[in-house]
Parts: C-alpha cells; structure tokens; sequence
C-alpha cells in the first residue's frame, strides 16, 4: 500500500488550481520560479509553498543555479496518474469502501 | 479462468465486518445496490437488473436526479448465491460484443467466511493489450485536461467525506 501513499501526494498536489497550471506550463518545458509565478497574484513565499508541494510530491524536480531556481516537470511521475490501470484500482477501491461502510452501517441498526 | 496478469488485471481483498448474506445483498438488491454504488452526491438508478447467468446489469446515473448519464451496461456471467458473483461489459445486456472505455473487464466478487465477517475479494480482469495500446495512442496531454479534471473532483470530494 506504500504505493498509495505516493499516490495521494500527487493528487493533493494537483487538486490546487495554481499548481495545476503550474504543471500544465511545465509541460512546455523547462522554467524558472520566477517565470512560473508571473501569472499569478500571489507573494512570491505563498508560490513557493505550491513549488514545494510540487517537488515533495515528486510531480516536478527543482534546480538551483546562481540565483535562479529553475523547475522540471517528472514526466514518469505523472505517468503514474494517467496510468487506466491505476484509475480502476482506484475506482474499486472506493466501490468497495462505499460496499463496506454500507453493510457495516446495515449491522449497527 | 483463474490467471491473473498483473498488467492488466486488479485484485482486491479486504475483510468486511459483515456477514456474507449482507454482502451478496447489497450487491443483488436493487434498492441496496442503488445506495453505494457510484459515489454521493451523484445517484444511480438500476435500470435492468436479473440476477442471472447471462442476465442483465444496466446502471445509469445522474447528478441532479433528472438528466440520468449511461453508467454500466453488463451481463453477469456467474451467480452462486452468497458466494460468487461474476460480470462482464465485454457483452452488453442486449448479448452484442461491446467495447466499453477505457477497457473492457470482467469483474468477479468472491465472499468466504471469516471470524470476523466475510473475507472479501474482487479481482478485475481487463481487456487485451490491443485494446491498451488504443488507450495508450490518446496520448498523454490529450488526456490530460479530463484526468486533471477527474482527479481534482475524486481528492475534493474526499476532503469533504
């Protein structure tokens, strides 16, 4: 189940709008913190918030060269949650939490 | 009948604090199945459902309870009454060879008894590796925008769970 547990980082991470975007620009390629930020109205300490849950999560790498912190997109990463396989294990997994909490519920009355 | 591909196929087991009897009713009434089976606020509606080898097993849902989507549209293959439970979209539930997205699977639930309930296994078995390839060729950010959606809605509604 460890494996799970990587997994919820990657969807906290992309359950943010702004780190989505983030890593939709990614997808370009390869940019600054700064040119990351530029889009959006907040300080740069709360992007760099979203920058660091990027990176624990293991969606992006970051590199720091002279003054400027520059962000990567992890393509293998990412591949893990457009995995269909991974999207179906998922899906029954839910099912059976919905199945247990149901029948369970059923015993306690 | 019994192999398992890890590359394509899924195994779950859990032990469910619950007698077999309330298992396999949840999953062959209609009014039970109806209450768990697609996660709230969305609703499903039993649409036609035999339990029966070769009956029908048709969902819909819906998330206003008026404009009802298209959700299963299978046959059960396998029904040994508080025991096992198999289904399959490959065939819908007019018998017409389907191919369902993103793959189609067979699905099968097993129940045995455990001291502390029911010892609960599903294994899901996928289609063949044709079928993914086809998934595979959509293409990584083609499918991005949709899985971002998705995923996006499955961690907010489990925050408010």
């Amino acid at each position: 189940m460890a494996k799970y547990g990587a997994l919820d980082d990657i969807f906290v991470a992309l359950a943010d709008p702004t780190r989505r975007a983030v890593v939709r620009r990614l997808g370009e390629g390869s940019a600054s913190v700064g040119e990351l930020a530029q889009p959006f109205e907040i300080t740069l300490p709360s992007f760099m918030k979203h920058v660091r849950t990027l990176e624990s999560s293991g969606l992006i790498r970051t590199r720091k060269t002279g003054r400027v912190r520059m962000c990567t997109l992890n393509q293998d990463r990412l591949a893990v949650v457009d995995d269909w396989l991974t999207e179906q294990r998922r899906a029954w997994e839910q099912r059976t939490d919905r199945l247990e909490q149901f029948v369970t519920h059923q015993e306690d009355q | 009948m019994t192999s398992i591909d890890p590359t394509l196929d899924l195994t779950l087991q859990r032990v469910i604090r619950a007698p077999r009897s309330a298992i396999w009713r949840a999953w062959t009434d209609p009014a039970h199945l109806q209450q768990w089976w697609v996660p709230a606020p969305t609703i499903a509606r039993i649409d036609r459902f035999d339990v029966t080898p070769g009956g029908a097993f048709v969902t819909s849902m819906s998330d206003d309870g008026d404009a009802f989507m298209p959700h299963t549209d299978s046959i059960f293959l396998v029904i040994d009454p508080e025991r096992r439970l198999v289904f399959t979209n490959a065939v819908n539930s007019t018998w017409r060879p389907a191919a369902p997205a993103p793959v189609p699977m067979t699905a099968e639930i097993a129940l045995t008894d455990h001291p502390e309930g029911t010892d609960y296994r599903v294994v899901v078995r996928h289609g063949n590796p044709a079928d993914r390839d086809r998934h595979e060729q959509l293409g990584f950010f083609d499918g991005w925008g949709s899985v971002t959606a998705a995923l996006a809605e499955l961690v907010e509604s489990e925050a408010r769970a």
